[in-house]
C-alpha cells in the first residue's frame, strides 16, 4: 500500500497535520472491514514511527512535507537502492523506495506486476515481455545506467584457468581483469575436469555458478552466451538448433544442482574460497566491491579477479513507471546529478539523461581517480547476441525444468 | 475510519524519539533459541518485538507449505523450501554459519580432515557424534548431504543415481545420540561424556566453547570437502507485515544489527563488517547442493537404514590364472577399502574363495579395527586350478539373506554347476555385482547379475581397485 504521509515538525515532537492518506490497495471493500481496522491503524503508527526514527537518527530532515513510498519490483539493480546514500539522497526528495527484489524473469511473470509503481528488469528481453503484458496501460522506459554480465573468480583460480588456456590477463588491469575465452571455458567444463586437475586445492567440477536461469537474467543470458559460443559464434535461430544447444548446455548447469538467487553477497564475504569459485554476477557488484576496499585500505582486493568474456553482451535493464509515483522515481535517478554520481561510485556505467552513451567513459575516469585500474570490456570482435526471446526462453525450460 | 485516525494523532503525539512498539511472530529454527540479547536489542533501537516460536528447519518448511500462520519465518536456510516446490516469498539472508564437526582434541588425527576420513574413523568406532534428526533439523539434513556429496565423489550435485548406493552408512555407525530438536547445545552438555564429537553450527559449537559448560573445548573442523553454509533469510510470510519487516531487516543487516549478530558467533552477511575471533577462520570448499526432492528422500532413507545390520559375500577367484598381478591387486583392492568404502561396525563380512571347487567360505562381524585386519588375513590362501565359479555362488547365495554378493573372476566356468543350474536353483538371487577381467565370459556373468537386478562391471577397463570401491554399499 502506498501511503502519501503529511508530517509536521512542531515544539517536541511530530504531529500527523492533516493526516489524509491515499490507500492503493488492499482494495476499499477490504479497507472498511472491521477486523482491518486496529491492524491497519497500527501499520499506519508504524510507518510513521519509522519516518520518525529515521529523523531522530538524523538520516533525514524533514520540515512540513510528504514523504512518497514507491513500491517497485527490482531484478539486479537492487544493490543500487539498497545503498544507504542512495536511500537518504532520495529521501532528500521526498521519495522511500519500498523495493521487492525478484529475479527479472520471475518479475516479469509475476500476477501482481500491475500492482507497483516501477519495475526494474535487468534486460531487454524481459522489458518486452513487459511492454507486452501492459499494451494499453502506461508504461515509461528510464535507463540509468547498465553494467555487462561477468564472470568472477580468486585470483589463484583466474591463474589456474590462465594455465589451462581458458582466459588471459589484461594489459593494463594489475591482476584484476582477464580476458575469458567462453569456447575454452566450456571445453574444459566438458572434460568433466576437477578444479584439483588444474592445481587448486579444491575437489569439485570445474564449472560456473549461476544464478537460477529459471529466474534471473543474469542466468539466462549465461545459457544464451554458451549457446553462442557453442554454436560457433551465432545465436541459434530455429527451434531444433534451440533444443539442440540447450541439451548440450543441460549437463553443465547440473553440476551446480541447485542454482542461487545471486552469487555476489557470498563470493564477496571473507569468509574463503567456499562459496562459489567462478559465479556469474554483474560488473558493478565486483567494483563496487573494489571501490569500498580501496577506500578502507588504500588497496585493491587482489585477491579477486573479474573474467570478461571476448564476445561481451551488454544489458540493457530500464527501470519501467507505471505510475506518477514511479515516473518521478525514474526521472530522479536517470537526470539529478548526485544519483547519478553514486550510480558511478556503485559501479555502474552511466547512460547520459536521455539514455545515450555518451557517459560511457565516466566510470573509467571515477576508477583512475580512486586509483584502480580500468579494465578493457569485450576485446574480441564479435559481440554474444542472445537469441530471440521466444527462442531463449525454449531453451531455459530445456535447460531449467522450471516450474 | 475516524477512530483510527485519532488513535494515529494520539500515539504519534504521545511519542517521543521512541519508535512505536510492534510485535510480529516468527516461525523460526530452534538453534535460533539463543538470540534473546539481540531482540532486545532490535526491540530497543526499532520498537520491533519479534516473537520466536522454535521448529526444526525441515518442520518448519512443512509448516509454511501448509501455511503457517506466523507473520515471518527465520530459517537457517530456503533452499529445502525451493527443493519442495514452495514459492519463497519475499527473503533477506542476514548471517551466516556453515555446518561442522565440534570435536574433542585428539579424536581426528588429521589436521583438516575431509568428510571421507571422518566415516573411516567413525565406521569403526572411533568417533562417537552428535547430531540432529535430519527429517526435522537443518543441520541434520545439511550434513548428510555434506557427507552423501563428498562419498560420491562426483565434484557435482548429487543426482539420484548417486544415491542409489549407500555410502553414508559408515559415516553413520558413529552416531550416538540424535537430538529431535535442532538445538544440540543442552543435548551435548547433558551426553558430553559418552560423546566425542557435535556435528552442528559453528556457532552452536563456538558458544558451546564459550560457555563454560563442557569439560573439554571442542574444536571446529571445516570438513575440507564439502561446506554446507545458512545463509538465514528472513522471509516474509505475511504480505501486510512489509513496512515492520523492513524494518526489522534494515536493522539486522545494519551495523548494529550484525554486531550484535556476530556476538552469537554468526558470521556477518555484510563484508565490511570484520570477523573477530574463532570467526576469523577460513572456511573450507563448499559443495554443490541437489537439485531435486528425489535426492533429498533417498539419503533420508538411507539415514533410516542406518544401524541395521549389513551383510556383504565376496566371491573371489583363486584359480592358478590368478597368480601375479591380478591377486596381487585383488588383495591390495581390499586393503584400500577405507573411508565411505571401509568396513563398518555392524556389517558381517563373508569371503568365499574359489578354483575349482568352493576352497573356503569365511565369516567375520565387524566389531571394530582388529576384524578388518582378519579379513585381510583371509586373503592370504593358496592358488588352485580350476574355475567353479557358479558353485562358489550357490554358497554364496545360501549365506547372502537380504545382503548384496560381488563375484570376481578371470577365467570361463569349467567345473562344478552350470549357470543354468544355478539360475534354476535361485531365480531371484541375491543382488549381484560382477567383476570381470581377463577371459571371464561378459554374458553369462551380465544375465546373472541382471537376474539378481545387479550389474557387471568391467575390470579391464579401468583398475580392480576402483571397481570394488564402486560396488561397495551398493
Amino acid at each position: 500500500m502506498r501511503h502519501t504521509l503529511r508530517e509536521n515538525l512542531s515544539s517536541g515532537g511530530i504531529v500527523a497535520e492533516e493526516p489524509g492518506f491515499r490507500v492503493v490497495e488492499p482494495s476499499r471493500s477490504v479497507f472498511r472491514r472491521k477486523r482491518f481496522l486496529l491492524p491497519f491503524g497500527i501499520s499506519v503508527v508504524v510507518a510513521l514511527a519509522g519516518a520518525i526514527a529515521l529523523f531522530a537518527s538524523g538520516t533525514v530532515a524533514l520540515p512540513a512535507q510528504e514523504v512518497l513510498v514507491v513500491r517497485g519490483m527490482i531484478g539486479s539493480k537492487r544493490d543500487f537502492f539498497q545503498d544507504p546514500e542512495v536511500k537518504r539522497l532520495l529521501m532528500a526528495h521526498r521519495i522511500q523506495v519500498q523495493m521487492t527484489p525478484v529475479g527479472s524473469r520471475e518479475l516479469v511473470n509475476r500476477d501482481d506486476l500491475d500492482d507497483y509503481d516501477f519495475v526494474f528488469p535487468s534486460g531487454q528481453s524481459m522489458v518486452e515481455v513487459v511492454y507486452e503484458r501492459r499494451k494499453n496501460k502506461s508504461t515509461n522506459p528510464y535507463r540509468p545506467f547498465f553494467t555487462p554480465i561477468v564472470l568472477a573468480t580468486y585470483a589463484d583460480y583466474a591463474r589456474a584457468l590462465r594455465d589451462a588456456g581458458v582466459v588471459r590477463e589484461q594489459g593494463d588491469g594489475d591482476g584484476l581483469y582477464y580476458d575469458l575465452s567462453v569456447p575454452a571455458l566450456i571445453k574444459v567444463m566438458q572434460q568433466g575436469r576437477f578444479w584439483s586437475d588444474l592445481g587448486t586445492g579444491n575437489n569439485n567440477r570445474v564449472i560456473t555458478q549461476i544464478p537460477d536461469p529459471c529466474r534471473t537474467y543474469s542466468g539466462a543470458t549465461y545459457v544464451g552466451m554458451l549457446a553462442f559460443a557453442l554454436n560457433d559464434n551465432h545465436p541459434p535461430t530455429d527451434d531444433e538448433a534451440a533444443v539442440r544447444l540447450a541439451r548440450e548446455i543441460k549437463p553443465l548447469l547440473d553440476v551446480e544442482g541447485q542454482h542461487g538467487d545471486d552469487h555476489a553477497p557470498k563470493y564477496l564475504a571473507p569468509d574463503g574460497r567456499t562459496f562459489g569459485t567462478v559465479v556469474v554476477i554483474y560488473e558493478h557488484q565486483f567494483l563496487a566491491h573494489q571501490l569500498a576496499v580501496v577506500e578502507r585500505t588504500g588497496q585493491p582486493d587482489r585477491t579477486r579477479a573479474l573474467l570478461y568474456p571476448e564476445a561481451q553482451h551488454e544489458t540493457a535493464p530500464e527501470l519501467l513507471a507505471f505510475t506518477p509515483a514511479g515516473n518521478r522515481l525514474g526521472h530522479l535517478i536517470s537526470e539529478e546529478p548526485a544519483l547519478r554520481r553514486r550510480a558511478l561510485e556503485l559501479g555502474f556505467r552511466v547512460l547520459g539523461p536521455s539514455g545515450e552513451t555518451s557517459d560511457y567513459g565516466a566510470l573509467s575516469e571515477h576508477l583512475r581517480a580512486r586509483g584502480l585500474p580500468t579494465p578493457t570490456s569485450g576485446i574480441g570482435d564479435t559481440e554474444t547476441w542472445l537469441p530471440n526471446r521466444k527462442l531463449l526462453e525454449r531453451m531455459i525450460l530445456e535447460v531449467g525444468g522450471c516450474a | 475510519m475516524r477512530a483510527v485516525l485519532a488513535l494515529v494523532l494520539v500515539l504519534v503525539a504521545g511519542c517521543t524519539s521512541a519508535p512505536q512498539p510492534v510485535t510480529l511472530t516468527v516461525l523460526a529454527g530452534a538453534e535460533l533459541a539463543d538470540l534473546g540479547p539481540v531482540l532486545d536489542e532490535l526491540r530497543r533501537d526499532t520498537g520491533v518485538d519479534l516473537r520466536l516460536d522454535h521448529r526444526g528447519t525441515i518442520e518448519a518448511g512443512e509448516e509454511i507449505r501448509r501455511g503457517a500462520r506466523h507473520d515471518l519465518a527465520w530459517l537457517s536456510t530456503s533452499r529445502y523450501l525451493r527443493l519442495a516446490g514452495t514459492a519463497v516469498p519475499v527473503a533477506t539472508s542476514v548471517m551466516l554459519s556453515p555446518v561442522v564437526v565440534g570435536v574433542k582434541p585428539g579424536r581426528l588425527k588429521e589436521n583438516s580432515p575431509s568428510w571421507a576420513s571422518i566415516a573411516s574413523v567413525a565406521g569403526l568406532g572411533g568417533l562417537r557424534y552428535l547430531m540432529a534428526d535430519p527429517k526435522v533439523a537443518g543441520s541434520g539434513l545439511a550434513a548428510l548431504i555434506g557427507v552423501a556429496t563428498a562419498a560420491a565423489g562426483t565434484g557435482a550435485a548429487l543426482r539420484p543415481e548417486d544415491v542409489r548406493c549407500d555410502k553414508v552408512q559408515g559415516f553413520l555407525v558413529g552416531r550416538e545420540a540424535v537430538a529431535a530438536a535442532e538445538d544440540l547445545a543442552d543435548e551435548y552438555v547433558r551426553q558430553q561424556d559418552q560423546l566425542d564429537a557435535v556435528l552442528t553450527y559453528e556457532s552452536t559449537v563456538l558458544s558451546l566453547n564459550a560457555s563454560g559448560r563442557i569439560r573439554e573445548p571442542l574444536e571446529v573442523v571445516y570438513p575440507r570437502d564439502g561446506i554446507v553454509l545458512a545463509d538465514y533469510p528472513v522471509m516474509l510470510l505475511k504480505p501486510e507485515k512489509r513496512a515492520v519487516y523492513d524494518r526489522a531487516v534494515a536493522w539486522m543487516t545494519g551495523e548494529r544489527g550484525q554486531r550484535a549478530l556476530m556476538k552469537t558467533f554468526r558470521r556477518p552477511v555484510d563484508p565490511a563488517v570484520e570477523r573477530t575471533g574463532p570467526l576469523r577462520a577460513e572456511l573450507g570448499t563448499s559443495l554443490y547442493f541437489p537439485g531435486s526432492q528425489q535426492v533429498v528422500d533417498a539419503l533420508l532413507a538411507a539415514y533410516d537404514r542406518a544401524g541395521k545390520p549389513g551383510r556383504v559375500v565376496y566371491v573371489l577367484d583363486y584359480s592358478t590364472s590368478m597368480a601375479g598381478p591380478r591377486i596381487d591387486g585383488l588383495r591390495d583392492a581390499f586393503a584400500r577399502l577405507t573411508g565411505f568404502e571401509g568396513f563398518r561396525v555392524g556389517e558381517s563380512v563373508t569371503v568365499v574363495r574359489f578354483a575349482g571347487s568352493v576352497l573356503a567360505a569365511d565369516t567375520v562381524e565387524v566389531r571394530g579395527a582388529s576384524d578388518v585386519a582378519a579379513l585381510q588375513a583371509l586373503l592370504g590362501g593358496e592358488l588352485e586350478d580350476g574355475t567353479a565359479v557358479w558353485s562358489a555362488l550357490d554358497v554364496a547365495y545360501r549365506q547372502a539373506g537380504d545382503g548384496a554378493v560381488v563375484v570376481m573372476t578371470d577365467g570361463e566356468n569349467n567345473a562344478g554347476m552350470g549357470v543354468e543350474e544355478l539360475l534354476a536353483a535361485w531365480p531371484r538371487p541375491a543382488r549381484t555385482y560382477a567383476v570381470r577381467f581377463g577371459s571371464a565370459d561378459p554374458q553369462e556373468l551380465g544375465r546373472v547379475a541382471g537376474a539378481s537386478g545387479g550389474r557387471l562391471i568391467d575390470a579391464e577397463a579401468g583398475s580392480l581397485a576402483a571397481a570394488v570401491r564402486e560396488v561397495r554399499g551398493c
